[in-house]
């Protein structure tokens, strides 16, 4: 057991008491990431010199949960001259020269970034296969994938390597690989954190959140980064509650809910197999360990058809956003810049040179749904869905505390694995009923509830707008009725 | 099945081109997406809804004065660019 695996509160407390230093924390977690680099691609970038010079001046941080902390960073937000690539060739030399405010808040806290780390290109995917520096692998089994877009932060936490790391999340990309990776991963409620030098894939469905090993944890880590920036117009106003004083797990009296047609059987006859079976078997679990934590749980309809819909709601927003948010990837005022004869002919080759296939495919679909033609069709259709979905959801959330759902119908894939029916029920209700919480920026948790085939497995908790605090608290009840809490991965640490 | 023509286009149109055997698997994950896009059309409750372009309706919404807040220095706007030439970024000749 080293320190660098204990909770952060942990972590800090040896700190404090002289029993390990920030610079041995450090240095550890940049051995493990050496170490572990080869397996699973956690890292694009590792700091260790920026690591080195925020060590040197740490004295004059103001003593907090997170001083002398190691993290790491997803890609795709700018750092000051740190290499930031969104994990695309089109960004493979960029080096912003300004901070993320989130960024900026965790120097300020004098949190030790260790490195950047990998993601679907640009954000875009949800495999963590599409980083232009190659795959994420699974730390609980290298033959699988750990999910993304948030792929690097992930495996580094579920690793060991840092005890945090912050990602962003525009469909589920923090919850999914969090879920896949037997660790906890937060998406607060929409504009609680400032997405301010985050590079925007979905602007009205981006947030910023993060990835830890505990409930509490994670509360340190929103107190560190949340707030209003005045740089980024979307930010709420600070309330100035700190969330990890307010974690105290009393639960008795919530109310909770889940979405009948998301768990019935009935649903996957089709496609049901021993590992859905099992993750249903252990839904029906929780529902009774809430129901021991004096929680009252409820099974709530929800029309099936408008279900089945929120996988294209979220690929038709998402792609028309991101068509418009990436044309300034152009190659001209920063990136690699192909040749031309003309103005257009250097961003078209750019272009054309700069961005992967996958990229291509969905900002072409981008360009199909923002055709004068299709607009009505499917953009504002796809906006009609999107506020149908909100508006039941945020009065479900009047009357309840929280919605829990299991995180996936599924263990993280292999690489090999056969692509799913993307038309079927357990494609379109299991795999991806989380953009919910991205729709109505609701405040959404996944915490690890077991396992199947030896592969972890998480619960999703969602609340509605900032009922942060609820979401966070439920998780931390339920997390105590249960062994997953502090857990790092087998596949990657059996010296330790 | 939706042509590589249409799809050239739309790909175009953003700048940007795909090869022969990029096309042909658009093309094919074209199938599945439209069908998946049908399901927003099958939705009686849409007719009528305002689309939602925002998550919630945010109440403190302050407008700023038109003043200059932030700005940059021309050498870190440059710093990433390839090609400049004193303030500028250079480009190929736009006249003649």
């Amino acid at each position: 057991m080293s320190y660098l695996d204990l909770s952060i509160s942990e972590m800090k407390k040896a700190i404090d008491e002289g029993k390990v230093t920030p610079t041995s924390l450090a240095k550890e977690s940049f051995e493990r990431a050496h170490k572990y680099q080869k397996d699973i691609n956690s890292f694009v970038t590792l700091t260790e010199k920026n690591a080195l010079n925020q060590l040197e001046n740490l004295d004059s941080v103001e003593d907090n949960p997170l001083k002398g902390i190691p993290y790491a960073l997803k890609d795709n937000f700018s750092t000051k001259g740190i290499l930031s690539t969104a994990s695309s060739n089109i960004l493979k030399d960029y080096v912003p020269f300004f901070n993320a405010t989130s960024v900026n808040k965790l120097y300020s806290k004098g949190a030790i970034l260790i490195g950047k780390t990998v993601l679907d290109e640009l954000a875009m995917g949800g495999t963590g296969t599409t980083g232009h520096t190659g795959p994420v692998k699974n730390p609980w089994d290298k033959s699988r994938l750990i999910g993304g877009s948030s792929a690097g932060s992930a495996s580094s936490v579920a690793a060991g390597i840092v005890p945090f790391s912050i990602g962003s999340d525009t469909g589920d990309s923090i919850r999914k690989p969090a879920a896949y990776g037997g660790i906890v991963g937060y998406k607060p409620t929409y504009g609680l954190v400032s997405r301010f030098g985050l590079f925007a894939f979905a602007s009205s469905l981006d947030h910023v959140g993060c990835f830890t090993r505990n409930v509490s944890d994670v509360a340190y880590v929103i107190d560190a980064i949340k707030g209003k920036d005045e740089k980024d117009m979307t930010s709420l106003p600070d309330d100035n509650i700190k969330f990890s004083e307010h974690l105290d797990g009393n639960v008795k009296g919530k109310k909770l809910f889940y979405l009948k047609e998301i768990v019935n059987r009935d649903n996957y006859k089709d496609s049901m197999d021993e590992e859905l079976d099992e993750i249903l078997n252990n839904f029906d679990e929780i529902i009774d360990k809430c129901k021991n934590l004096g929680m009252e749980v409820e099974e709530v309809d929800f029309d099936k058809e408008i279900l089945k819909a929120i996988f294209p709601t979220y690929i038709t927003i998402s792609c028309a956003e991101a068509t418009s948010n990436n044309s300034n990837l152009t190659g001209i005022p920063f990136g690699p810049r192909s040749k031309g004869k003309s103005i257009d002919e250097v961003m078209f080759n750019s272009r054309t040179e700069g961005f992967s296939e996958l990229i291509k495919r969905r900002f072409v679909l981008g360009s199909y749904i923002l055709q004068k033609e299709n607009q009505e069709k499917l953009f504002l259709n796809a906006g009609r869905i999107r506020r149908i979905i909100v508006e039941k959801m945020t009065e479900l959330f009047k009357e309840y505390d929280g919605m829990i759902l299991p995180a996936s119908g599924s263990i993280a894939p292999t690489f090999r694995s056969e692509t799913i029916d993307k038309l079927s029920d357990r494609y379109l209700l299991l795999e991806n009923h989380m953009a919910i919480g991205n729709f109505g920026g609701f405040p959404s948790i996944t915490i690890p509830c077991g396992f199947v085939k030896n592969m972890p497995i998480g619960l999703s908790i969602t609340s509605g707008v900032k009922k942060d605090l609820d979401v966070l608290n439920i998780a931390y009840a339920l997390e105590s009725t249960m062994n997953y809490k502090n857990q790092i991965a087998g596949g990657v640490n059996d010296e330790r | 099945m939706i042509s590589k023509e249409l799809l050239k286009s739309y790909a175009n149109k953003l700048m940007f081109d795909m090869n022969d055997d990029e096309y042909e698997t658009l093309a094919k994950e074209f199938d599945v997406i439209l069908k998946q896009m049908d399901l927003i059309g099958e939705i009686e409750e849409i007719k009528g809804v305002k689309p939602m372009t925002f998550p919630f309706e945010l109440d403190d919404v302050e407008y700023r004065n038109d003043e200059d807040t932030r700005t940059v220095s021309y050498l870190d706007a440059l710093s990433n660019a390839k090609d400049i030439k004193g303030r500028e970024v250079k480009v190929p000749k736009v006249v003649d």
